[in-house]
């Protein structure tokens, strides 16, 4: 019985881990065939990849999408996180289910609502700007709970302390507040990027002509077989998850 | 304190915005929308059921479908990852965490990148075929693996296992070792024990894990298009389609809501299941 329970983990470790292990060993071999056994290594792809315009120019899409979404919502979340901790209780739950509706929306419905507001209503042109104002919607939740579930163990009397001694608010925040809360901000930074990156369902929908990293991927996908695409796949990847371990890595977040 | 108040709905502001602006907002006209028409390729408006009714007689069959295929999902990944969230919280001793972790950065890896490598794995060359030749348990490769139902499920599954460990797992942390201590030292068999404590403790995680596996996968259309073969066209497939070549929004929302809507009832009757079954008893 006990026995069971170990392989059944074990077997579901494996399961989630093997696809993404079989991406990054496909990204080093030498023939362009997507099988086993591996004949050769080389860097060949990367090569590929790095040097076609194509995959530059979505790259730095992917960056500026990133880093934009990254900081608003960063902004945007943090203050209602800290906005939250002072409210009544109740209230402030009602508050954060409200802000954390977009999560529970599937992507692809956000995608198409988003693209027939911006196109039919207030003829927001599509493009990297609507890609950025979409991607705002689901991930400055991400950042408002994780900075949230640090504010609960929050020790306001640190902040009271300050005030008492003469701090103004602004100075009470950056001296007190933002030290304690720093790290979580960061890392919830970190993982809004991740999902921003990562993100194709809403971008493919927004984005009109252009490309990010996920919208080529596609595009490449669509078009047949070529090899530099596990480039493209594990650039994203790569991104996300080292972004994501050093955000969990901050927070301290477990679950 | 009321400066306080005045103080928090300043910080609210932003966030609030970014929420009616660009969700509220934008869901509410999209679902205005599902009762327009496109006339001569123009959308205009009306408040007509026929979008709703062409859903129903139209696409009935396909949303019955995909319906049964994203329950069938949600049920099989909400299963594994209370398994592996069980394992985690009462077996693993101190591998739980590091165990937890590896599902938390297997969430981070890539939505198209997932799908993708299902594809070559399944595939007639792929990893799977190979090793199933390589161990000797078939001649030659079983070309079903792909494009067919079994290949969405896997594909669904894996995308959504660790998005479904997360809030179970959470739920099962909330529960005192000490609790189950004392019901042990009461007399409280096994089965008793995992019923009346650790599933009723369990309940609001699995239900959050079912549901939100079952939206996803009941929306998703990149996976039926990449794996599923011409019998898996699950509904996603023509919502998408009515924002591409055949331009009917009108439809495609209609489409899309009902969807929602019926992933909306099928997880409260679980979660209506889940409470009768876990019921206090005297």
């Amino acid at each position: 019985m006990r026995g069971i329970a170990h392989i059944g983990a074990a077997l579901t470790a494996i399961f989630m881990l093997s696809p993404l292990a079989i991406l990054v060993i496909f990204c080093f071999s030498e023939s362009p065939l997507l099988a086993f056994p591996i004949e050769g290594w080389s860097l060949r792809w990367f090569d590929k990849a790095f040097s076609d315009p194509q995959f530059t120019n979505a790259f730095r899409n992917s960056m500026i999408v990133t880093g934009a979404v990254g900081v608003t919502s960063t902004l945007t979340g943090t203050l209602a996180a800290l906005a939250l901790a002072k409210l009544p209780p109740r209230l402030a739950t009602a508050t954060a289910a409200a802000l954390s509706l977009p999560v529970m929306v599937p992507p692809l419905l956000l995608g198409v609502a988003l693209l027939t507001f911006y196109s039919t209503w207030i003829g927001l042109p599509l493009g990297l700007p609507a890609v950025i104002l979409s991607h705002l919607v689901f991930t400055q939740p991400l950042v408002m709970l994780m900075i949230s579930a640090r504010m609960a163990s929050f020790d306001h009397a640190a902040v009271e302390a300050a005030r008492d001694l003469g701090a103004s608010p602004i100075q009470s925040f950056f001296h007190v507040t933002l030290p304690m809360i720093g790290p979580s901000i960061t890392g919830g930074a970190l993982i809004a990027m991740a999902l921003s990156l990562d993100d194709f369902l809403v971008t493919f929908f927004t984005i009109g002509g252009g490309m990010t990293l996920p919208t080529l991927m596609w595009g490449m996908l669509r078009k047949g077989i070529d090899p530099s695409v596990n480039v493209v796949a594990v650039t994203i990847m790569g991104l996300s998850i080292a972004a994501t371990l050093i955000g969990f890595r901050l927070t301290r977040y477990r679950g | 304190m009321r400066q306080a108040l005045r103080t928090a709905s300043f910080q609210l502001l932003p966030g609030l915005a970014i929420l009616a602006g660009l969700f509220l907002l934008p869901l509410s006209y999209f679902f205005v929308v599902s009762f327009w028409q496109v006339r001569t390729f123009r959308l205009r408006p009306d408040a007509t059921l026929e979008q709703y009714a062409r859903v129903f007689t139209e696409y009935g069959g396909t949303l019955v479908w995909t319906l049964a295929i994203a329950s069938l999902i949600a049920a099989v990944t909400a299963a594994i990852a209370f398994t592996y969230a069980h394992y985690c919280r009462f077996r693993a001793g101190r591998f739980g965490d590091a165990l937890i972790f590896l599902s938390l950065v297997t969430l981070f890896g890539g939505y198209l990148a997932k799908i993708y490598m299902w594809k070559t794995i399944l595939g007639g060359t792929g990893a799977l075929n190979s090793a199933l030749m390589v161990l000797g348990l078939t001649s030659e490769p079983i070309p079903a693996l792909l494009f067919s139902p079994f290949a969405v499920i896997v594909t669904l599954t894996h995308y959504c296992l660790p998005l479904a460990v997360l809030p179970i797992y959470g739920a099962l942390r909330g529960l005192d070792d000490t609790a189950i201590e004392a019901a042990r030292d009461l007399g409280a068999s096994g089965p008793r024990i995992f019923r009346d404590l650790i599933l009723a403790q369990a309940r609001g995680g699995l239900t959050a894990a079912f549901a939100l596996t079952l939206v996803i996968t009941a929306a998703d259309y990149v996976t039926p298009l990449m794996v599923g073969g011409p019998s898996s066209n699950m509904i996603g497939l023509f919502i998408q389609s009515q924002f591409g070549n055949r331009l009917n929004s009108p439809l495609g929302s209609a489409m899309a809501f009902v969807t929602i809507a019926c992933c909306g009832l099928i997880a409260l009757f679980l979660s209506l299941t889940l409470r009768a079954l876990t019921r206090p008893r005297t």
